[in-house]
């Protein structure tokens, strides 16, 4: 018997940052407290019905993987717009964030269709935006490493999931980072996200699990010195 | 040839000065002579052997030198960690003399995967050896197709390409290759070994060759080395006892044999080079401290910190294992590649953990999450004394660093070695 299910989608293909940290990271936290989470893989060109799942996770990618996928996620387009509609909660990280926006302009001038689930659009640059990232938001300052070329633009209306405090975000002029909409999250930071940001996991975890179990759900506390140690040395580095 | 004057004189002087050679000479030499390299590697009568990859390029190199200086070869080679332009320039000036002349039958050069790209039409290799591509330091090299991108570039001005028959990316190289040959391993190894790019999603359409000119028919643990066992096409086998553990280093040694073949050693010679190959600078290196034993096995990726876990899982239970992780430039500022690793596979193993270095906490919680508890030392004193305490007088203590963490072991373990091995 598993309280949660955890679809993680193309793990094959987008796995290259460390992300597959986040989905260990969910199943431990659960498991310290007594709980289960069932983890189903979401393949290009496999069939898979979202109603069934409570957190669905995605992760940063090969270009020649992203591509791969984004013409699969389009096949997907309206049954993830339903998910998140439904309150399904989404973690979405660098190369699956960007394709859950509109649109992926690489710097040779194409153009690859995202879902459109963020009010957003990236634009590919020659300079890759590397290193330790800070990003305040309201379940704390999350830290992570980020490694992408693709600069994002928010339209004014799209919440950001925060404010960067060291690092680059979603691009270098502005200070926002990632997106977020109801229970739909996305951002560029991995190395790994949830591991190192025991906060911010808990809260998906407890988002989930209030949708599924009852909204008087809570998490027992773990201790987290570790995982608050680790996050203080990442942030201190370049 | 007032570059290499001027090279060498530099080289003196760094020296004097306690800087080690360096890669400051060659540095100075190519300002001068931006042609030096090629001048002088074409004075090298049986031509250059370039060995790029990811993983095990000292340690091929080091077996593939052991194998021609057997045959009585005259044989130039770059010392660990200076495998980029300069590193190389710096070496051959070492060995030419003021007037720039060069005594030598081959060159065995270790070379950095980005730096090979524009290096290989520079050095015309007669053999050109690609160890394997794995997912490495990603701030550095960007993408694992990038960095297969480089070395199938540089593939193409080699006369020979020898190739890891058991990577698709590697195979890959062989359409540019203006000649191929392939070592790899026996069905049931192989398994066990998948390739990087099986793990992260670099599709390939190459198939692999239907018959290996190489072949690792066996490979078993054997003391601190590896029992392996090579058989060519032609018919000739060998059983070999490496140094060197791991079947990773069985890889290697088909690689180097593989390419010595090129220069007319025999399978049966090649093997008795390999048996008396002591183990490269921290690969598999085994440090004799206060009545202890420090085996040395360094990581940079998570293919290669794979290779240790599997290592370290054949052992019997109760080993003390320190993990040492920095996050230095040479090590790769970003250290997520520890979530890609197997550790999990460690669970059940019985060792005893401990971990240091700049990201201890990174490593310690990776090992959490894998269900295992460890203490953590971020300074590295503190941490070896901890670890020291864990290994009983005349045992093995396992210690997993990354490169520039165990730059600093050394430098406790054996005051002066570290300085010398990275300049020699």
């Amino acid at each position: 018997m598993s309280d949660l299910v955890v679809a993680h989608l193309y793990p094959y293909e987008m796995n290259i940052y460390g992300d597959t940290g986040n989905v260990i990271a969910l199943q431990r936290r659960l498991q310290w407290r007594g709980l289960a989470a069932r983890v189903e893989p979401v393949s290009v060109g496999e069939e898979y019905d979202f109603s069934g799942a409570d957190i669905v996770f995605g992760g940063g990618g090969q270009d020649r993987s992203q591509l791969e996928v984004a013409a699969d996620l389009q096949r997907r387009r309206d049954a993830v717009h339903e998910a998140v509609a439904a309150g399904t909660v989404f973690l979405t990280i660098c190369g699956t964030y960007q394709l859950f926006g509109r649109r992926f302009l690489t710097q040779a001038g194409e153009e690859i269709p995202g879902i459109g689930v963020f009010a957003m659009d990236t634009v590919g640059g020659r300079k890759r935006m590397i290193g330790n990232v800070v990003v305040g938001t309201p379940w704390g300052d999350l830290v992570g490493f980020e490694n992408h070329s693709g600069r994002t633009r928010l339209d004014p209306g799209q919440k950001p999931l925060g404010r960067v405090k060291k690092g680059y975000g979603n691009n270098e002029t502005r200070r926002d980072e990632g997106a977020v909409i109801g229970n739909c999250f996305g951002t560029y930071l991995h190395g790994s996200l949830l591991p190192k940001n025991p906060a911010f996991a808990d809260e998906v975890l407890s988002r989930a699990l209030r949708r599924r179990h009852g909204a008087g759900f809570e998490l027992a506390p773990l201790d987290d010195t570790l995982e608050r140690q680790a996050a203080r040395m990442a942030a201190q580095r370049p | 040839m007032a570059a290499c004057a001027l090279g060498r004189l530099t080289g003196r002087l760094s020296r004097l000065l306690g800087r080690g050679g360096s890669a400051l000479p060659g540095l100075v030499a190519e300002k001068v002579d931006p042609r030096l390299i090629e001048r002088l590697v074409a004075a090298v009568r049986r031509g250059v052997v370039v060995v790029t990859g990811t993983n095990g390029k000292t340690t091929t190199t080091k077996m593939l030198v052991a194998m021609l200086e057997g045959e009585g070869l005259t044989v130039i080679t770059n010392p660990t960690g200076s495998n980029l332009a300069r590193g190389i320039a710096s070496r051959l000036l070492e060995v030419a003399s003021w007037r720039g002349r060069l005594e030598a039958d081959v060159a065995v050069f270790e070379v950095d995967e980005a730096a090979v790209r524009p290096l290989a039409p520079r050095l015309r290799p007669q053999v050109l050896v690609v160890t394997n591509m794995a997912r490495d330091q990603l701030d550095r090299f960007g993408e694992l197709a990038t960095t297969a991108s480089h070395a199938a570039a540089a593939v193409r001005h080699a006369a020979i390409a020898v190739l890891n028959a058991d990577d698709p990316l590697v195979v890959e190289m062989a359409a540019g290759a203006a000649a191929a040959r392939f070592f790899g391993a026996a069905a049931p190894i192989r398994r066990a070994m998948p390739p990087d790019s099986s793990l992260y999603g670099t599709r390939t359409e190459a198939a692999a060759p239907a018959l290996l000119d190489l072949s690792l028919e066996r490979a078993e643990a054997e003391g601190d080395g590896q029992l392996v066992e090579l058989a060519s096409a032609s018919g000739e086998r060998a059983v070999v006892r490496l140094q060197v553990p791991g079947v990773y280093n069985g890889y290697n040694a088909a690689a180097a044999a593989l390419a010595a073949a090129e220069f007319g050693v025999p399978l049966g010679r090649a093997a008795g080079a390999l048996e008396s190959t002591p183990p490269a600078f921290g690969r598999g290196q085994v440090v004799e401290y206060r009545g202890r034993r420090v085996k040395l096995l360094l990581v940079k990726n998570p293919a290669g910190f794979n290779q240790a876990i599997r290592l370290l899982t054949a052992l019997s239970p109760g080993a003390e294992v320190l993990m040492a992780i920095n996050d230095l430039d040479a090590d790769g500022r970003d250290v997520s590649w520890l979530w890609d690793a197997r550790v999990e596979d460690l669970a059940g193993s019985g060792h005893r953990f401990g971990t240091a270095g700049i990201r201890a906490y990174d490593m310690a919680l990776r090992l959490k999450y894998a269900g295992l508890q460890a203490w953590s030392e971020t300074g590295f004193p503190a941490a070896l004394e901890r670890f020291l305490a864990g290994v009983p007088e005349g045992g093995t203590g396992y210690l997993v660093p990354t490169y520039t963490a165990m730059l600093r072991f050394l430098d406790l373990l054996r005051p002066g070695t570290a300085k010398r091995e990275v300049w020699s």
